[in-house]
Order: C-alpha cells, then structure tokens, then sequence
C-alpha cells in the first residue's frame, strides 16, 4: 500500500507509521534469536533457560487446527522477533529524554502520558514495539508497595517473584503460540499489588505493533496477593499495512486469597481492508488463576480489530468461592474472523462464574463464540450462567456458537443460552421515524445490544469503546 | 492398547467379487483408524474405543445363524410389524393395511458404494452390514396403525457386532407411525451399528419413535439421515433408558421450503449407563422450521452427552430454529455434557439454544413432603413431570398413553 493510499485511507485514524530507527534481531527463528533477546535485555541465565526450553520444546509441538478462521502458513523464519526503538538503548529517566517522534506518535493515539492527562488518574507502561518506553506514576505506586513497570525490568529487579508465577498459569508448553511466545517474548508489563492494598488508580498499557515485518510478543504478569485490588486495562492499536503480522502474546493473572483483578481490552488492531488485505493475525493467550479463597478475576474485552481474532481469555477457579466472569463484545466487519469465547474451569467449591458475550456480524466476516464450562467432580455447589447473542448483518457474514458445557456433581447448575437474530426492524424503522438516519440508528441499536458489556468498563474506556463500536460498523448497512 | 477386535468379510455370504473389493477397502480404511476415540470431535465426550476395550475381549462380526424365531409383542395397541433378528427379516405383517401400499424387501447392498472416511464406524457398516430392510409407502396412504418393527437380538450374540443397513421411502402425502423397538435382557456384551437413510417426499409426515423395553448389555450406534421435502414433517421420539452403550447420531437436512422436524427424547440413566444423542440439523431452503428437546436424568455413575448442531445455510432466510437441552444431576458420580451449536449464514433467521443442568429443586420437594407424599415419591413425580413433558404434544393418544407408562416405568424401576 502506498503511502498516499493511506493517507486517504481516514477509516483507520491509527494508521501511520513512525519513522524512527529500530534495532532488529537477526531474522527468523532459531536458538541465536533467543540468545540475542536474552542478550539484549542483560536477562539473568536462569530467564535465557527458560527461553531455551521453551524454544526446545516449540520444535516437537505443531501449530493447532481446530480454529474456524484458517489462515495462510505463518513463515516464522521471515520475522523479526526483536526491534525496538534505537534511542531507547540507553533509557530515559523521564518523559524530556523520550523521543519526541515517539512521543508524537502517543499523542496521535490519544495516550495520556504528559500532564494533562495525568489529571485521569490513569497510570501508563506504553510498550513501543517491544521496548517499554516509559512508566508513569511509578512513584506514587511505588509508595504503596505496588510494583507497576516492564517485565523485563521486573527479571532484573524481582527475580523472585517473577521465577515463582511466570509460566505458573499458562505453563510453558501450552501450546504453540504461547510456547512461541515464552521463548522469544520481548517485553509486556509486570504487576505486584501487595497484600490488603486496593490499587489507587487504573493501570494501563498501550501496545502498538510499529516496525513492518515484527511479531509482538508480549508478556504480561498480574500478581494480586491477599486482599488486594487491582484494574487493569490493555488498548491496541497497529499501523496499515498490506502485509499480515502476528501478534502472539500471554498474559497471567494470579489472585490469591480475597484479591480482585479486573482486566479490561479493548482491542483495535488494524483489520485489514475492504478487501481483506492485510491485517493483524491476533493470536492470543489470556489465563487469570483465581488461587485463592474468595478470589475473583473478571475479564471484559471489546475486539474491534485485528483481521483474524483467536482468543479464550480464561479463568481457572481453584479457590474454594472464588469468582470467574467473562464480559466480551467482538465486532467484525469485512473480512475479518474471530474465533473468541472464554474457558471456566471449576475446581474449587462454590466457585461462580458469569459469561456474557455478544456477537455482531456484518460484510463477510465470520464470528465465532467458543467457550468451555467444566465443573469437577469435586467442585460443589458451583454455578455459571452463560449468555451469548449473537446479532447478523446482511447474509454473507456468518455467527456461529460452539459452547462445550461439561457438569460433573449433583449440586451444581449450570445454565446457558444463546440466540442469534439480527436488527430488529421495528426498531430501525422507530429510529428512522424520529430522525435518526440508519447508520445513527443502527449504532444506537448495537450500543443498545452490547450494554451490559459497555457498562463493565472503566468510565474512560466505556466511551472510547462505544466510539469504536460505531466506526467499526460503518457502511455495513444500506 | 490391545487388539480386541477382528472382522471377517468372508463371513457374510452370497457376495459378487466387486462388492468384496468395495468392501476391503471400507474395513481396511477402518483399521486405520480403530474405533473412535476422544481425540475425534464427534466422539469428544464418548471415548468409545476406551468404553469397547474396556469391556470386550475380542469383537468380532456376527455369523447369521441364529435358531430363535419367537419374541414378545406389544400387546397395549394394534399393530402392523416387522420381525428382525440380528438385523434380518424373520416376518412381518401388515394385515391391518390396504394391499400394495406397501413393499418390504431386503435391504439391497449392490448400489452402496459409500466411503465415509471421516465416521469409522460407518466404515465399519459398509464393510460388514448385511440384511436391514427397505421399506417404502406408496403415495396418497395414510397407515391405519403404525409399524412396530422388533429389533430383537439373539442371546447368543457374545462379543459380536452386528452391521445392517435400512432404508425407508415415504411417498406424497404419506403418513407413518414407526415404532423401532427393542426389546433384550441379554446379560452378553453384543454390539449394533446400523445406518438408516429415511427420505420424506413432498407433504409427508412421519413419527419415528424409538424405545426401549428392558435392561441388556448391548452397545448401540445409529447413524440416521433424513432428507425433507416441501412441507414434509419429521418427528423423532428417543426414549432408550436402559441400554448399557448407545449413541444416536441424527442427521436432518430440511431441503425444501416448509419443512418441519422435530427432535424429542427422555432418559434416565441409572448405573454406569452412557448415552449420548447428538444431531445435526441442516437448514438448506428458506422457512422451514426446527425443534429439540433433549432431556436426561443421571443418577449412579450414568453419563449422558447431548451434541445438536444447527446449521443455516445462506438461502434458508425465515428458519425457526430451537434447541433446548435440559439434565436433572441426581448423584455426583453422574455426568452431563452438552455441545449446542450454532452455525448461521443467514440473517433473517430465530435461533436460539439453552441448556441446563442441575439437581432437582429441594424447594418442590419440601412442598411435596410437607403435603404428606414420602421424598421418594416426591422425586419420581418431578423427573416423571421433567421427563414427560417431551410427550405433551403427541397427537396420537393411543400411542402417547403407552409410551407414558414405559416411560413411568423406566423411572419407577430404579
């Protein structure tokens, strides 16, 4: 694609590219492309065999199948899975020293790093292709004992904890892409909230996938401890281009006995175009383990983006009244897929879990709702509700529900519905009468259909998302 | 794992050398493969080849000689009937029916040449069925009583599996009440696999009732295809409580404008019964609707498994499609699995699923105790209540009143 294509190109507002000079690892896959991020990131030698073995173990396992959307062969020789920005070798200390390109390029998507936007309470680790560039707000968290920076930096400064839960939820050999991931994973964010301590504020991180021809892989660890509390929120956004990138990345939350986390996305990849040209091939693994009694962890993701979505955040109930929930909206529109839904293992007793998840087709794409409920045998008096619609438009696009439900003792219940219908033309005709022009009113109607996911989200991210909800649909009716 | 089965082609009899060869192939492709296991998505939640090795020594494939001729009728209703044993025609009677409405010959395997390389066990079929019927009714004949047609099996069959193929034509405007019933206390392990292809012409309706009368040691798998026509209308009735393996394995393919279809069952399983019914329904053509009811109680060690698919095609605009699965959990050695799916192309459709699992609410039983009925008379009414409800909307009293009082009396006896 031209850059005088994308210029013209309005409906992705995210897509331009930043000219900075990169450092790049050697291309392709092999055991120098471990040892050279290992390197690179001065990384401990128990980290470098960590990565060894993951990469080992990558060469006897094959990528799964099983998915709806199928995509070309991923030629894992021909990516770069290190680049980062040159002027961030030597880390600046504070927000002056930063590039101002990349600065730019923050300001462009709306990051609240300086100031003014510190005003929202919002603390940000951006993670400028696979660099953490600068961590906001860590004095302040750095008082209440909370630890909020790079995963990388969390290898070097708390080695402890991160040998203990790294790799503890989603273990090493998985499956591919998070067998991928551990192996050459470059950075992500790390999170500690220390016993009895709510987290006074939002933790954020925007990823952006910049360099062409670059993996993202990312790895996050959340660490609640007993009786803590923490939000957290994910955003993405990834420049236009013709070609299609893979973003594999992990993410483990941990909340021990009383502890919360509430883990927010809202997931903007560049979809490809019109024509289903390019696009990011999101292929992510997301598992919170509720450890502990009491504990809870709640998921809530707007996907919007991406050409081929692929993910189940999940949640494994281990603690004895420990809580699950799954709030989910995936919108795709042209050519994209998502193959999305969540996984609630009960293995603890009167554990709870709540899945919500709406669906809306439109064009040619195809959505998919997978999800598994699995209560053990020992898992008594346990309970999940499970809703999922999913909303079609047009007949070229498909919705489809596969949920395996799997109940294993007398005093459980589990319930589940779905249905799938499409816009209601009573109400468009309603809408229409009163002013409202159709593409007005259908986003109107949809807002109507997502809410009860819209309202789990933080106030800041509600809005953004009901913007996207809207943008993502445009032109899909008339 | 061990060998523990061996399959002869030789010894079915009177085989041209084509058919032999066909047939080769089909059980070579099955050796392959073995019987299905957890790792195949359709037999997810029943590991099959686990259950089989688990319980037989060597299976191998029936003979046909067999001596028994006699069997126990129904005697609550009039009917019409076909004898099988072993899957072959003994006899049949259609005195209460007019003449030539109906023909009845023996299935005929010469045009088969099926390779169905995703199902092993219908590989399996194709290699070693013989006998089945065909049976077709002519146009403009509504059956004046239905059809039983006793599935009996000879207490002989030991560590044995028996293949046989039907086939069931229903004309224009043809109406059928079809009993399979299957009646055998057999303490051996035997095993049936059958396929049957029904297919309703234009305006037909046809109830298939499927039941099952006492406790045996069979293992079942039936692999059923049925292709609608315009306004045709299909129901099925599925109460088979008491078989110790059984998977039904329906597939509906509502061709054509109008088509009904319908999916009902109850079961109560009770010991280390495993049942499982999984359906797909294909809505090919525009305003044609469907209906599943799926209901299961499980006490003991009993598992049951409910895989039902829905898929609407891009043309099949105005489908009504519904699915509802529902299982009491009354022991917690007891498991229930389900897999409801949706699969839509098309946007102006009403689909909708649900499915729930759970124990009987303590509530009603504490409102039934408090009115003087003992706990255990308190549950039997409630999974009678929960069970018998597939049966509210038979039309056909005769037959509706008889399959309550099986159904009464497959849960009274646990």
């Amino acid at each position: 694609m031209k850059a005088e294509d994308l210029k013209n190109n309005k409906e992705y507002k995210y897509g331009f590219t930043t000219e900075i000079e990169n450092i790049k690892s050697p291309k392709g896959l092999s055991e120098e492309t471990v040892k050279f991020i290992s390197n690179i990131k001065k990384e401990p030698k128990w980290m470098l065999e960590w990565r060894l073995k993951a990469f080992n173990r990558l060469k006897v396992l094959k990528e799964p199948n099983w998915q709806k959307p199928k995509y070309p062969k991923i030629n894992y020789q021909d990516l770069y899975y290190y680049s980062a920005p040159k002027s961030a070798s030597e880390k600046p200390k504070s927000l002056d020293e930063i590039d101002p390109k990349i600065l730019e390029t923050y300001k462009k998507l709306g990051i609240p790093l300086d100031e003014q936007k510190r005003l929202n309470g919002i603390a940000v680790d951006a993670v400028f292709d696979s660099v953490s560039v600068a961590t906001t707000f860590k004095d302040e968290l750095t008082k209440k004992g909370i630890i909020f920076c790079s995963i990388s930096e969390a290898i070097q400064k708390y080695p402890e904890l991160v040998k203990k839960y790294l790799g503890s939820v989603i273990p090493l050999s998985d499956h591919y892409f998070a067998t991928l991931n551990s192996a050459v994973f470059t950075d992500g964010s790390f999170v500690y909230i220390p016993p009895n301590t709510k987290c006074p504020m939002e933790l954020s991180t925007y990823f952006r996938i910049n360099a062409s021809e670059t993996g993202q892989f990312e790895r996050t660890l959340i660490i609640a401890d007993k009786g803590s509390y923490v939000s957290y929120l994910e955003g993405c956004t990834a420049p236009m281009r013709d070609e299609n990138q893979l973003h594999a990345a992990n993410v483990e939350l941990i909340a021990l006995d009383d502890a919360e986390i509430k883990y927010s996305t809202v997931q903007n990849w560049y979809p490809g175009d019109e024509k289903g040209v390019g696009g990011i091939y999101n292929f992510v693994t997301k598992r919170g383990a509720c450890r502990g009694k009491n504990s809870k962890i709640s998921w809530t993701q707007v996907e919007t983006g991406s050409a081929i979505t692929w993910k189940y955040p999940s949640c494994i109930l281990q603690g004895d009244n420990s809580v699950g929930e799954f709030y989910s909206i995936a919108i795709t529109n042209n050519f994209q897929k998502a193959d999305t839904g969540t996984k609630m293992i009960h293995l603890g007793k009167n554990t709870k879990s709540k899945i919500i998840s709406k669906g809306i087709s439109a064009g040619n794409a195809d959505n998919m709702y997978r999800g598994l409920v699995e209560i053990k045998n020992k898992a008594i008096n346990s309970r999940n509700y499970t809703q999922c619609d999913s909303l079609l438009m047009g007949n070229k696009c498909g919705a489809h529900t596969i949920p395996y439900i799997k109940n294993g003792n007398a005093t459980s219940t589990i319930e589940h519905e779905a249905t799938t219908t499409k816009i209601n033309e009573e109400q468009l005709y309603y809408c229409n009468q009163r002013g409202l022009d159709q593409e007005e009113a259908v986003s109107l109607i949809v807002n109507g259909f997502c809410k009860e996911v819209l309202q789990q989200l933080p106030m800041e991210f509600a809005v953004e998302a009901q913007k996207l909800v809207a943008i993502s649909l445009e032109g899909s009716v008339g | 794992m061990k060998q523990y089965y061996d399959f002869k082609i030789e010894k079915i009899k009177g085989l041209s050398q084509e058919e032999i060869d066909s047939r080769k192939k089909n059980l070579e492709l099955f050796y392959k493969n073995g019987f299905p296991n957890k790792k195949d998505e359709d037999w997810k939640f029943s590991d099959l080849n686990k259950i089989l090795s688990n319980n037989f020594n060597n299976i191998s494939n029936n003979d046909y000689l067999f001596k028994e001729k006699n069997f126990k009728q129904i005697h609550e209703f009039e009917h019409n009937f076909i004898s099988l044993f072993n899957g072959q025609i003994i006899s049949s009677d259609f005195s209460y029916e007019e003449k030539n409405k109906i023909s009845l010959k023996v299935f005929n395997y010469k045009n088969e040449k099926n390779l169905d390389k995703k199902n092993s066990l219908n590989l399996l079929n194709h290699a070693l069925a013989s006998g089945g019927f065909s049976l077709e009714i002519s146009k403009n004949y509504k059956l004046k009583k239905p059809i039983v047609i006793y599935n009996n099996f000879s207490n002989s069959l030991n560590e044995t599996i028996v293949n046989y193929k039907n086939s069931i034509i229903i004309n224009e405007n043809s109406e059928l009440n079809l009993i399979n019933y299957i009646d055998n206390s057999s303490k051996e392990n035997f095993m049936v696999n059958t396929i049957e292809n029904i297919k309703m012409r234009k305006n037909s309706s046809l109830n298939n009732i499927l039941i099952n009368n006492s406790k045996c040691n069979g293992y079942f798998y039936k692999y059923t295809k049925n292709d609608l026509e315009k306004n045709s209308n299909l129901k099925n009735y599925l109460i088979l409580s008491g078989l110790k393996f059984n998977k039904l394995d329906i597939e509906i393919n509502l061709n054509e404008k109008d088509s009904k279809s319908s999916v009902f069952s109850a079961l109560n399983l009770v010991k280390n019964e495993h049942q499982e019914i999984k359906t797909r329904i294909n809505h090919n053509a525009p305003h044609c609707h469907s209906y599943q009811k799926v209901k299961k109680v499980l006490n003991n060690e009993s598992k049951g498994v409910y895989q039902g698919k829905i898929f609407v095609k891009n043309i099949a605009q105005k489908t009504d499609a519904y699915q509802l699965s529902g299982a009491l959990i009354l022991d917690d050695a007891a498991e229930f699995d389900a897999k409801p799916e949706l699969e839509i192309y098309a946007d102006d459709v009403k689909c909708s699923h649900g499915s729930s699992s759970g124990s009987v609410d303590l509530n009603s039983i504490h409102y039934l105790k408090s009115r003087g009925i003992p706990e255990r008379e308190a549950y039997e009414l409630l999974i009678n209540g929960f069970l018998s409800e597939i049966l509210e909307k038979m039309q056909e009293s005769e037959l509706k009143n008889f399959l309550i009082k099986k159904l009464e009396r497959q849960i009274n006896e646990h």
